[in-house]
């Protein structure tokens, strides 16, 4: 046996106590504990509160003195009806146990209730019933955000990992900004005033478009600033639009209700507050290649309307056309009727051509009963005016005997008045001295009155 | 319309509107071509509007009667990731 063989040797026999593997140790600890702690409820407040990927619910449950790690299963933490957050006195049942692999004692929390509410909380609730009742959080007040902002003001720490983390964000989706930072404190005594005097000043400077007034993550002590009044009138009060932008994801301070929008994070408000440039040159772009295109359709469409105006206005001659052969169809069918027509009545001319000669011998006849008829007529005539030819001869004879002419070579004379022409029977109708025409058989005889005998 | 004074959320609306108005095709061509010009004087303006400011990082600060400052910091510009170690201690400095 070595020396260190007899050391143990000799130190187990001194003590009278046995050598245990550390496994042994561990689980005759745990044993102990859960023989002889029962189920208990505990008093004290949570600290270090989170939330594990697996949904197990880790914290440490303190008072001034002590404190302890505890767990609650997700079994047990899906029935907590309230939000378990640091500083929160809390009354938690359960047991006390032992981690094995780290050998760490553990408060094993089966059920948890809330021990009153904490001071910081019983102020905030009573200010936010406040404020409410003043309409500082009414939807209707709140200022819409400028769509481009070029200003930017921003209230935080300088310095602070929340500013960074925006004029990353800001620089990245614009990168020609202005960024006028009022720097404050976020956290500590006075802070709540400076973060007021700083949306007070950039309302003052008036450039700033848009306000972000936040800070990064933190404890809720750590973020009480944005849970003050003053802060809260300082929003309120501002004529530029405030983007709240506390780095807590989950609850709400003053500050959210109040301001114009909130923002659960600092990076969040940056990407809220500005459009980024590279999507608005490319919206710009597409509307670009959309009006061009427009117009092209919009011309193209007009285009048509006009080919389709101007087809139409063809349509007439088309019809004219149309009206044209119809015409010319129209007269080559007359012209072949016609033409059938004088066919028709030539076959039927010729057919009929024998009967047509009976006409000629009518006529013939007809002549030969008029040239009969004229005969007749002219020995009738010859007749007749043989007739009168005999009459008149025995007239003649008959007025040969009575004419004067034939007195007149028995040697009687007619005397005529010569200035009238009359036939003088009367003596007394001649004055003497007035010529007289004496007519004879054969010749006359002037002669003047140089006598008279009544 | 596409003057200097107006906001560049309305002119891009406006761009938007003649856009879908010559798309409905219930302008005439004088109109489309006159909503055209429009648009395309829209586009210009549009896009100097994004170029108008310069990248600038100012802070804002009161002197001892209250008058306000405002000074260019140069670092931040570049994207604040090289706040120097002044800056850094800012947050715990109590006035």
């Amino acid at each position: 046996m070595d020396r260190q063989g007899q050391l143990d040797l000799a130190l187990r026999g001194s003590r009278a106590a046995p050598t245990l593997k550390v496994s042994d140790l561990v689980r005759r600890i745990r044993d102990t504990l859960d023989a002889n702690l029962d189920e208990f409820w505990v008093v004290g407040e949570v600290s270090n509160a989170r939330l594990a990927p697996s949904n197990h619910f880790y914290f440490t449950l303190k008072d001034d003195r002590a404190s302890i790690n505890a767990v609650m299963f997700r079994s047990a933490f899906v029935r907590v009806r309230f939000k378990i957050r640091d500083g929160m006195e809390i009354i938690a049942r359960g047991r006390v146990s032992l981690f094995d692999s780290r050998g760490a004692l553990q408060l094993y929390v089966e059920e948890i209730e809330p021990r009153g509410v904490g001071a910081l909380q019983i102020a905030f609730e009573q200010l936010k019933r406040k404020l409410a009742a003043e309409g500082l959080f009414d939807a209707a007040r709140k200022k819409p955000l400028p769509y481009l902002p070029r200003t930017i003001g921003i209230v935080t720490a300088r310095g602070g990992a929340g500013l960074r983390d925006m004029l990353r964000i800001l620089f990245d989706r614009f990168p020609n900004l202005r960024v006028i930072l009022a720097p404050t404190r976020v956290q500590g005594d006075g802070a709540c005033n400076e973060v007021a005097r700083a949306i007070y000043d950039l309302n003052r400077e008036g450039r700033a478009e848009v306000i972000i007034v936040g800070r990064g993550g933190g404890s809720l002590e750590d973020l009480w600033c944005f849970n003050e009044e003053v802060v809260a009138r300082a929003i309120y009060h501002s004529r530029i639009p405030i983007v709240s932008a506390v780095g807590h994801e989950v609850d709400f301070t003053i500050a959210d209700f109040v301001a114009d929008l909130r923002a659960p994070t600092p990076t969040a408000a940056a990407t809220m507050v500005v459009p980024s440039k590279r999507e608005l040159r490319e919206r710009i772009a597409a509307d670009d290649a959309s009006l061009q295109m427009a117009m092209r359709r919009a011309i193209d469409e007009l285009r048509e309307t006009a080919d389709d105006l101007a087809s139409r206005l063809r349509h007439p001659k088309k019809l004219l056309a149309a009206a044209r052969e119809r015409l010319e169809d129209a007269r080559r069918e007359l012209h072949a009727a016609v033409a059938a027509r004088l066919a028709d009545a030539r076959r039927s001319l010729r057919e009929n051509a024998a009967g047509l000669r009976a006409p000629t011998s009518i006529l013939r006849e007809q002549r030969l009963r008029l040239s009969r008829l004229a005969l007749q007529l002219a020995h009738g005539m010859e007749r007749r005016a043989k007739e009168h030819r005999a009459v008149l001869g025995a007239a003649a004879a008959r007025l040969d005997s009575l004419s004067p002419l034939k007195v007149l070579d028995r040697g009687y004379a007619v005397v005529l008045d010569a200035a009238s022409g009359r036939a003088v029977s009367d003596a007394a109708a001649v004055e003497v001295g007035a010529d007289l025409d004496i007519r004879l058989a054969r010749g006359r005889l002037q002669a003047r009155t140089t006598a008279r005998e009544l | 319309m596409a003057s200097k004074g107006r906001k560049f959320e309305d002119e891009l609306k406006d761009l938007e509107t003649l856009v879908s108005q010559i798309d409905a095709g219930e302008l005439t061509l004088e109109e489309s071509i006159g909503a055209f010009e429009r648009g395309v004087a829209l586009v210009k303006s549009l896009n100097q509007k994004l170029d108008e400011v310069e990248r600038k990082v100012e802070m804002l600060t009161r002197d001892a009667e209250g008058r306000l400052e405002s000074v260019v910091l140069q670092g931040e510009s570049e994207g604040g990731s090289n706040a120097s170690a002044a800056d850094a201690d800012d947050e715990d400095v109590s006035f």
